[in-house]
């Protein structure tokens, strides 16, 4: 029996599905235009969060996503902003779907917008499936925890707060630090122990000249199809800020989970995107919460950061470092606060350290990575190394002290013990922390560093190294038996 | 003043000789000393002449390497852009191509058919009071009030081409 619309030899021209046609279906009662906003009438069955097509008269099309709906009436978010469109020659189209975007190993070696859209002058990407990008927190019963280090060829970080698979670790600055070198450096040379390694760069909220900054530093990595670029410049809409972020997330998961890749994402600034939440709360007339920023931004970035990880039955991982500046350096801020409450631990970057020429500035004192052992140690990096970490560590705590104490006294009347280990701050800083831009440093450089540094200390002072790690990994000084 | 005699003068030529002979060696030291400062200075002025110059040709050939990477790799982000520029255009032009393809579909004998079909699946989604009028490249556009739909053979042709698996492999392999 032949289909009624079939003709004499039974083929019939293909027909998509009407629910294809749905999202075709565009509505041209636009009733006010208001900043960003667009309030369109005559709307049923469409939902918040879902993504719109706006078409001009000219040809010309944006894009928009519904903030609101109050009844008929849906406010449409204008992603690319209203300028120059006027009432009577708009219509839109609403996809009957939050974004969804193309997922796959296209995205390799791309430079994008902060939406996804192309901006190296080739085509869309194309990907094996398409998905949402709001995503889905791992299901915590199919967690593994991070295990595994990420090394990242920059002593202070791969020596004293170690990054580890699946971990999130963010790097908390204030402006006018280098904190923007120091993600884009791990994000050049970040690798997993021979395993297959790609990084995700979102940069939301950075301006042009350090967007160019940060081309240029990872074109090695982009031109070995191991990079993806969303760039949302300081001046593109805010509402593009909110999408980046998970545009990335939803890319990474599915290179991790489907084509077993470990994936770093670097997110950088993740204050420039909490002010886009803030901004858009506002557009909506949320009620504000701490410094105007909506009751929900922890969650919000718990959506976020709780991406990252390592699934049972994958081999892939997805390991998130955000860049958080805090206004005026306070951590009490509402951004890195929450941030410190899902993260695990914290790289912070102090002025003080910059001060005295040492890149990267990194207080290590403040620093720490929650899950170093799960990445360090005997098997993972260095039988030596959380050892040697810690007594690091503990001689610069011991350091600052006595620094202090010169400080009262004057140096001369400090003991020969306190004296060493001022000389071994200086040692410390110089030789291990301190290290060239684009300079990438082997773990075993990194922790013969941290003994050489050591070796400025009396040897009865480092008593959180065993004997047999003394023995063979501290080097000889002249007036040590 | 009153000139010595013969043979005072005389007496003191040994004096005379010995403060001589004792400045000259005084003037041998110090000349030797100045000779030995004098290549000690030299020495280290050349080393650290040698140190800086080692330092310079250090940071110049760091400097050189970095600007070589930078430029290296500006000149291959423009190659790859190049390629890139070149499927988009490629794409375009299947794009084109199809469109203009579908747009002569109107001759086909199952046209009809299909335009039956389309006005359906016009008034399923928009109601059975929409206006459906055939398109001027062949398909409908239904219009209800200020709802529309835009169901011509280009659009069809641009849905096709969107959801057909492994267009893509066209322009990119």
């Amino acid at each position: 029996m032949t289909r009624p619309d079939a003709d004499a030899d039974g083929s019939a021209l293909p027909v998509p599905p009407s629910t294809g046609f749905a999202a075709l279906v565009s509505h041209g009662d636009v009733r006010e235009l208001r900043g960003p906003l667009l309030v369109a009438g005559g709307i049923e069955g469409v939902g918040w969060d879902e993504f719109a097509t706006i078409d001009m008269d000219g040809g010309e099309r944006r894009h928009g996503l519904v903030l609101e709906i109050d009844h008929d009436l849906a406010t449409v978010q204008v992603l690319e902003s209203t300028d120059g469109m006027s009432l009577g020659g708009i219509r839109i189209r609403f996809e009957g779907r939050p974004l969804h975007i193309p997922v796959g190993a296209g995205w390799l070696g791309r430079v994008c917008n902060g939406r996804g859209e192309p901006l190296d002058g080739g085509p869309p990407i194309a990907g094996t499936a398409t998905l949402p990008v709001s995503g889905w927190p791992l299901n915590p019963v199919y967690r593994e925890p991070p295990q595994e280090p990420v090394l990242t060829g920059i002593s202070v970080v791969d020596g004293l707060t170690t990054l580890v698979r699946g971990q999130k670790l963010p790097i908390f600055s204030v402006p006018g630090l280098p904190h923007l070198t120091l993600a884009t450096q791990i994000a050049a040379q970040a690798t997993s122990g021979g395993r297959s390694f790609r990084v995700v760069f979102a940069a939301m909220g950075l301006t042009h000249a350090d967007i160019a900054y940060v081309r240029d530093r990872l074109e090695e990595r982009s031109a070995g199809g191991e990079l993806v670029l969303l760039l949302n410049a300081a001046d593109d809409p805010v509402i593009e800020r909110i999408l980046t972020p998970r545009i990335a997330l939803t890319i990474a998961e599915h290179l991790a989970y489907a084509e077993d890749h470990d994936v770093l994402v670097i997110m950088s600034d993740m204050t420039s995107y909490a002010e886009a939440v803030r901004e858009v709360s506002a557009a909506r007339r949320e009620i504000p919460a701490r410094r105007g920023y909506p009751g929900y931004l922890y969650s919000d970035l718990a959506t976020l950061y709780e991406r990252c990880g390592r699934a049972k039955g994958h081999h892939g991982s997805v390991t998130i470092v955000p860049v958080v500046t805090m206004p005026a350096g306070d951590i009490t801020h509402p951004v890195p606060d929450l941030t410190g409450y899902i993260t695990e631990g914290q790289i912070v970057l102090a002025p003080g350290i910059a001060a005295r020429g040492i890149y990267p500035p990194v207080d290590v004192l403040s620093s720490l990575s929650r899950l170093m052992r799960s990445g360090a140690g005997e098997n993972r990096t260095r039988e030596d190394h959380l050892d040697v970490a810690a007594q690091v560590l503990a001689a610069m705590a011991r350091a600052r002290q006595a620094t202090e104490l010169a400080e009262l006294i004057g140096a001369g009347a400090l003991s020969e013990t306190d004296r060493s280990y001022i000389q071994y701050r200086t040692s410390v800083e110089k030789g291990l922390f301190n290290q060239g831009r684009d300079e990438n440093r082997t773990l075993d450089d990194t922790l013969d560093r941290a003994w050489e540094a050591l070796s400025a200390l009396p040897e009865n002072e480092l008593t959180m190294v065993s004997t047999a790690f003394l023995k063979r990994y501290l080097p000889a000084r002249d007036d040590r038996s | 003043m009153i000139g010595l005699s013969q043979e005072g003068f005389a007496a003191l030529t040994p004096v005379r000789q010995a403060l001589r002979a004792a400045a000259e060696k005084q003037a041998g030291l110090f000349r030797d000393d100045a000779r030995i400062q004098a290549r000690a200075l030299l020495d280290g002025a050349k080393a650290e002449a040698a140190a800086i110059l080692a330092a310079a040709v250090g940071e110049g050939e760091a400097a050189a390497r970095s600007e070589a990477a930078l430029r290296s790799a500006r000149a291959r982000r423009q190659a790859h852009e190049l390629v890139l520029v070149q499927r988009n255009n490629l794409r375009l032009e299947l794009h084109r191509r199809v469109r203009q393809a579908a747009a002569g579909l109107t001759s086909d004998p199952r046209y009809p058919l299909l335009l039956g079909r389309l006005t359906e699946q016009c008034r399923e989604l928009l109601g059975p009071d929409a206006m459906v009028t055939e398109g001027r490249e062949g398909g409908v556009i239904a219009e209800a009030g200020s709802r529309r739909l835009d169901i011509s053979l280009p659009v069809l042709a641009e849905m096709a081409l969107d959801t057909v698996p492994g267009v893509s492999e066209l322009w990119s392999r």
